[in-house]
């Protein structure tokens, strides 16, 4: 990580908080869409994210134990699991294949 | 609105989740993303209070994503007190997966910076909920919204006066953050001594951890007709968009869950 990386996205990550506290809030207020909208934005922006983590590989797409493991997740958060047995259960799956296959 | 759980009995019964079993980060999201959201955050009769068993849970929890989020910044390639430092000043850790990710496939550095930009937008959503609670004055609130995360605000705003929204938010911010520092301190030892992380399944904690992260949302209908189009336009533009992109466009999945809203609310 590049020290450039680290001050942007500090910088993006203190500065979309306090432009949300005292920007972003007021305008929400104002336009029930947008508010709804941005309520809708992290689940397609972590998606993203979490299909990237799970099927690249160096850059290139594929798909391996770590697919089993965010099933399982997708399970246990389904049935409301806890936070921890979530994580757990993923790591112990995905570690599991890889240790057998 | 539309397919919205009412509030499960442990959250109305007056205790946080936490304190019949480790806290539940999905369902803690809820309040700050339920109905009305952001305008008025849906009050329980009776506010949950962190209890000391819960703020253990929550400090082992960050501990624990605090120490995998070393070891996996270390193996992929960075030194330990980089690592360190990134995660001690960022307070995003999903910022830093996003540019692992981008980095990862070959990606440009400031493709993964906008890629890291794009996803704590979340951050500042929380910090729209959280801040109008708490009470006034520029410092404080300041202060609190640098520090908002998902477990923190679920239950800040869903106390009944300014004065015990404060006060409950940096509990349980504490907690947080006793755990989160002592894990990615044990974690950047660890780093060095683990080798390895996908013999220990590690890459596979953060996507699982997301997942949990915004489970309450993909459980309405909109909020997962918006993860599935995010999740599939990502998936589309892997393969030949330019890295970092396909993270960056996936914002665009928040028109497929309001064009969803719009027809329900016209059909019902």
């Amino acid at each position: 990580m590049t020290t450039v990386a680290i001050i942007v996205m500090t910088i993006g990550a203190w500065g979309q908080r306090l432009a949300g506290a005292f920007l972003v809030g007021p305008l929400l207020e104002r336009r029930p869409v947008l508010a709804r909208a941005a309520g809708l934005i992290p689940a397609a922006v972590v998606m993203a994210v979490i299909v990237s983590l799970t099927l690249l590989k160096g850059g290139d797409l594929v798909i391996d134990e770590r697919l089993a493991g965010l099933g399982v997740a997708a399970l246990l958060v389904w049935r409301r699991a806890p936070f921890i047995v979530v994580v757990v259960a993923a790591a112990v799956v995905t570690a599991g294949l890889r240790a057998l296959l | 609105m539309l397919q919205l759980r009412p509030p499960r009995p442990s959250m109305s019964s007056g205790r946080w989740p936490g304190a019949a079993g480790p806290p539940l980060l999905a369902e803690i999201y809820t309040p700050a993303m339920e109905d009305g959201w952001p305008t008025t955050a849906v009050r329980t009769p009776a506010a949950p209070r962190l209890s000391l068993a819960d703020f253990a849970t929550m400090a082992i929890t960050f501990f624990s994503l605090g120490v995998t989020l070393q070891v996996v910044l270390i193996d992929a390639g960075a030194s330990p007190t980089r690592a360190f430092i990134a995660s001690s000043v960022i307070f995003s850790a999903t910022s830093e997966f996003a540019y692992l990710a981008v980095r990862d496939s070959g990606g440009s550095d400031w493709a993964a910076i906008a890629a890291g930009w794009v996803v704590a937008t979340r951050f500042g959503i929380l910090a729209v909920s959280l801040s109008p609670k708490l009470p006034e004055g520029f410092l404080r609130r300041a202060a609190a919204a640098v520090n908002a995360f998902d477990p923190n605000v679920a239950v800040a705003v869903q106390q009944p006066d300014p004065k015990s929204v404060e006060r409950e938010f940096w509990r349980t911010t504490a907690g947080m953050m006793i755990g989160w520092f002592a894990g990615i301190a044990v974690g950047t030892f660890l780093g060095n001594v683990l080798g390895d992380t996908g013999r220990w399944g590690l890459d596979a904690v953060f996507p699982a951890a997301m997942l949990a992260i915004i489970g309450n949302l993909l459980r309405r209908r909109d909020g997962l007709i918006t993860g599935l189009a995010g999740g599939l336009i990502c998936l589309t533009l892997l393969p030949f968009a330019p890295a970092g992109l396909p993270i960056i466009l996936s914002v665009l999945g928040v028109a497929a869950g309001l064009f969803f809203v719009r027809s329900e609310v016209g059909s019902t």
